[in-house]
């Protein structure tokens, strides 16, 4: 019997905890793109974060509080601030609150370890973006979320709970996985081997800790098409879009005890819809037909999904700040 | 890859435990001051008395420094595990630790037997009353309590008179407020059977000190504590619905934003039960459901940790947002138990307190074992112009206030703050009681580098369902602060691990 509340706790909290994650590693591989902006030209600043901060639907907030796009004061927003609601620092200190409120649902190792990078990081002040403890937190911050998901498959009941701890994560992922193609849809028509589009796919797959995932399947040679093809195509890469839907359906599945052969609710409904899209697409109709509006559709489906599901199970309106910064 | 046997070799264990001399040891019990007052661990002639001597041996071997790191890993490890109490004092509360004191309180078993059965005999007592002014109020009638001071009562609920509950139980869980005086003697200082809290912190007192200190329990015989909460479900279940045969129980909070947040979860997992919110909760056809991700499923028990006047708002405060409409209709339908009952507060009315002596022998025809602290109310005129013209001497105390807000203690207070509850006490003379002032006995304490004598106090908890049930020992609560008598962990206090032990020396 679990109640609705507890669903809402355990879902935002993994979905909160995966997002501080992701977002660390996009600050963390940006940044270290930028540290060889000049040598690279990859022209001036803002020009470079821009797009990056539209992606994630936060360039409106971020306008309004900082004059000048420098690395800075971007990496200032997205770490440590606290009025954006989408910064690392806003989504552990959101894990950890609803953590707390299951408090007495989640094993001692999630909790402590939910505690533990909040403490850490509630501690630290901004850092300037040359120093090396800041590369140290947003490490810390991967390595706790690490954690957190092995503690959870190694502590913690593998029944309802668990399934909506593991909806909560996915969903977060194919979210953020074509947020961070999105963000850079602009090169997608440049020249398959041109230096700046290279650089900056590296820098989506180490965003997406998927540099060793692309040597193993492909080689040492970056191409639009490849990258495509494993952070959205892959049945295997454990963040790419389609990998992590399916893993998002068997959960919900899970939860409603409905064959995946069938759908029992709207969530699951749009949750098969959205696989039947990415499971029969090919790579090259999608770069030939625009991948912006291809993962675009992909995202408003999971806005969707979500809201379903809150619909479904857990009777409270979503309060998602960064879904909504994105639909205005 | 294994790793060769010879890695470890460097890191042998130490086998024999080097010499400390005194003044870097923990304790040094000759240079100890008492000054003049009554402590628990070391006696006037300055010995240490026979229940603390495996202590202070324990004690001796270990150096300032070792005991400093304990402390250290104690703190840390309450702050990781989040046992944290919140303070609103800004915008965004802060996360306090209580502070904890690792120097343990012992009570010898014989010394506990005997407050056991005081305990006992006044949860008894307390209950016959509630239900008696509830009821046929015998008590009232006969004139052995005052009608007026019941009526007049903050906590007291007209609206339940007649009403039935289950096992006629009100007082279930009770936390009773002791001290120990400087002839050595117990005295209750008060009975809170609303709801008490500070438990959580006795059993994780207990935990952390075991982690630290696992050689002192090897020897000492100290009774477990760990039965509480098993002993809590036990005591709901047994206030269930008739019809009901397994219950389904749930902890009620006001949310994760109160300050006790902590304990309530604790509670609730500990006992396997659910830990709900208002809003997780509907009345239909007066029964209480929580919903589920499921649909709705009946609660049968509820152990509420919100006050009375939180709890419905179609019967008592309409702004409340924590409560449940229509709860409180389902509970005089017998379809929900309630720990602790609604109303209970009469019962441990500061001014009612004045009249435990006599409760107890009208419901129970006995004699009472702890003593209540000598008490005058202001509302008596006489007993008025008393507290007025010794007020300097006296510690006087608002009523209806709890957590030590707006107490007087006399002999420590500013001419200008005894002059300013004199004027409150003369414009509301039911608000105010007076007691003598007890010289609170003192513990030994870690206080910036050593052990010095801090007043304490003592609360036990006192469970009664199908049984009255005491865990052994309590939350001993320490004030912190040189010459303080405030012991609440809002004020500056902390608290100590406190154990009855078998074995008496």
């Amino acid at each position: 019997m679990m109640l609705c509340r507890v669903a809402d706790s355990l879902f935002w909290m993994s979905r909160y905890m995966e997002r501080a994650e992701n977002t660390a590693r996009m600050v963390e591989a940006n940044l270290q793109l930028m540290l060889d902006s000049q040598t690279l030209g990859l022209g001036p600043v803002d020009e470079f974060w821009s797009p990056i901060l539209g992606s994630m639907g936060d360039d409106i907030i971020f306008n309004k509080q900082y004059d000048q796009m420098n690395n800075q004061n971007v990496m200032d927003f997205l770490v440590f601030n606290r009025k954006n609601s989408s910064s690392v620092l806003s989504c552990v200190i959101a894990a950890r609150e609803n953590a707390r409120m299951v408090r007495d649902q989640i094993s001692d190792e999630m909790w402590e370890i939910t505690n533990r990078l909040y403490h850490m990081l509630f501690k630290s002040s901004s850092y300037a973006v040359g120093h090396s403890e800041l590369y140290d937190q947003l490490r810390q911050v991967r390595e706790f979320s690490n954690l957190l998901v092995g503690a959870t498959e190694g502590t913690y009941n593998h029944g309802t709970g668990y399934l909506f701890i593991k909806a909560g994560r996915f969903l977060e992922r194919v979210e953020k996985t074509g947020r961070m193609l999105d963000s850079k849809k602009h090169l997608f028509l440049f020249d398959e081997a041109d230096s700046t589009l290279i650089i900056n796919l590296e820098a989506v797959l180490r965003a997406c800790s998927a540099s060793t995932a692309y040597q193993q399947t492909y080689d040492a040679d970056l191409t639009l098409k490849n990258v495509l093809q494993l952070m959205i195509l892959s049945r295997e890469f454990p963040r790419s879009m389609l990998f992590s839907m399916n893993e998002l359906q068997l959960a919900i599945h899970g939860i409603s005890q409905c064959p995946i052969t069938h759908f029992s609710n709207e969530a699951e409904r749009m949750c098969g819809l959205m696989i039947s899209k990415l499971n029969y697409a090919s790579v090259e109709e999608i770069i030939k037909s625009d991948a912006h509006t291809f993962l675009m559709d992909i995202h408003h489906m999971t806005q969707k999904l979500t809201l379903k599901l809150s619909r479904e199970y857990m009777f409270f309106d979503i309060v998602d700040p960064a879904a909504e910064a994105v639909s205005q | 890859m294994t790793i060769p046997l010879d890695y470890t070799e460097n890191k042998k264990p130490m086998l024999f435990q080097k010499q400390i001399s005194e003044s870097d040891s923990v304790i040094d019990v000759e240079k100890y001051r008492l000054d003049d007052f009554y402590d628990e661990m070391i006696s006037s002639d300055q010995e240490v008395r026979p229940h603390y001597k495996n202590l202070s041996y324990e004690l001796s071997k270990l150096s300032k420094a070792d005991f400093m790191r304990k402390c250290k890993t104690v703190d840390q490890s309450m702050l990781m595990q989040g046992i944290t109490f919140t303070v609103y004092n800004n915008d965004e509360g802060t996360e306090r630790i209580f502070p904890f004191d690792l120097i343990p309180r012992i009570i010898p078993y014989s010394e506990w037997q005997a407050v056991e059965k005081g305990l006992e005999q006044r949860i008894r007592a307390l209950n016959a009353f509630v239900h008696d002014v509830y009821h046929d109020q015998k008590i009232l009638n006969e004139g052995i309590v005052p009608k007026e001071l019941v009526f007049g009562a903050k906590h007291y609920r007209p609206e339940f008179c007649g009403c039935h509950v289950p096992k006629d139980i009100y007082i279930h869980i009770c936390g009773t407020d002791m001290v120990r005086g400087d002839d050595g003697q117990y005295y209750v200082l008060e009975d809170n059977g609303r709801s008490p809290s500070g438990v959580s912190y006795m059993l994780e007192n207990r935990s952390l000190m075991k982690h630290v200190f696992p050689s002192l329990f090897l020897k000492s015989g100290v009774l477990s504590v760990r039965d509480y909460t098993k002993n809590l479900l036990r005591t709901l279940q047994h206030i269930a619905p008739e019809n009901v045969s397994e219950p389904n129980i749930a902890v009620l909070t006001p949310g994760v934003y109160n300050s006790a947040y902590f304990e309530h979860s604790f509670l609730a997992r500990d006992m396997g039960v659910s830990i709900v919110e208002g809003r997780d909760l509907v009345v239909q056809d007066k029964k209480v459901f929580m919903r589920t991700i499921s649909g709705l499923k009946p609660i049968d028990v509820l152990y509420r940790r919100v006050d009375d006047d939180f709890l419905d708002p179609d019967v008592f405060r309409e702004d409340s947002l924590l409560g449940v409409r229509g709860l409180v209709e389902a509970y005089r339908a017998g379809n929900l138990g309630l720990a602790n009952s609604i109303g209970t507060g009469v019962a441990d009315d500061k001014l009612i307190y004045t009249y435990v002596p006599q409760m107890i022998k009208y419901y129970l025809d006995e004699d009472i074992l702890l003593p209540n602290v000598e008490t005058y109310l202001a509302m008596d005129d006489k007993q008025l112009q008393h507290i007025l013209d010794n007020a300097e001497k006296l510690v006087i105390k608002p009523v209806n206030e709890s957590g030590g807000y707006g107490i007087c203690v006399g002999p420590h207070a500013s001419k200008k703050e005894i002059a300013k509850t004199k004027e409150s006490v003369k414009a509301n003379p039911r608000n105010w009681i007076a007691q003598k002032p007890i010289s609170l006995s003192r513990h030994p304490t870690w206080c910036e580098g050593k052990l010095e004598g801090r007043h304490v106090d003592l609360r036990p908890y006192v469970l009664y369902g199908d049984e009255v049930r005491i865990t052994p020992g309590g939350l001993t609560r320490v004030a912190l602060k040189k010459g303080s008598l405030v012991v609440n962990s809002s004020q500056g206090g902390g608290s100590k691990d406190t154990w009855v032990v078998k074995n008496e020396s």
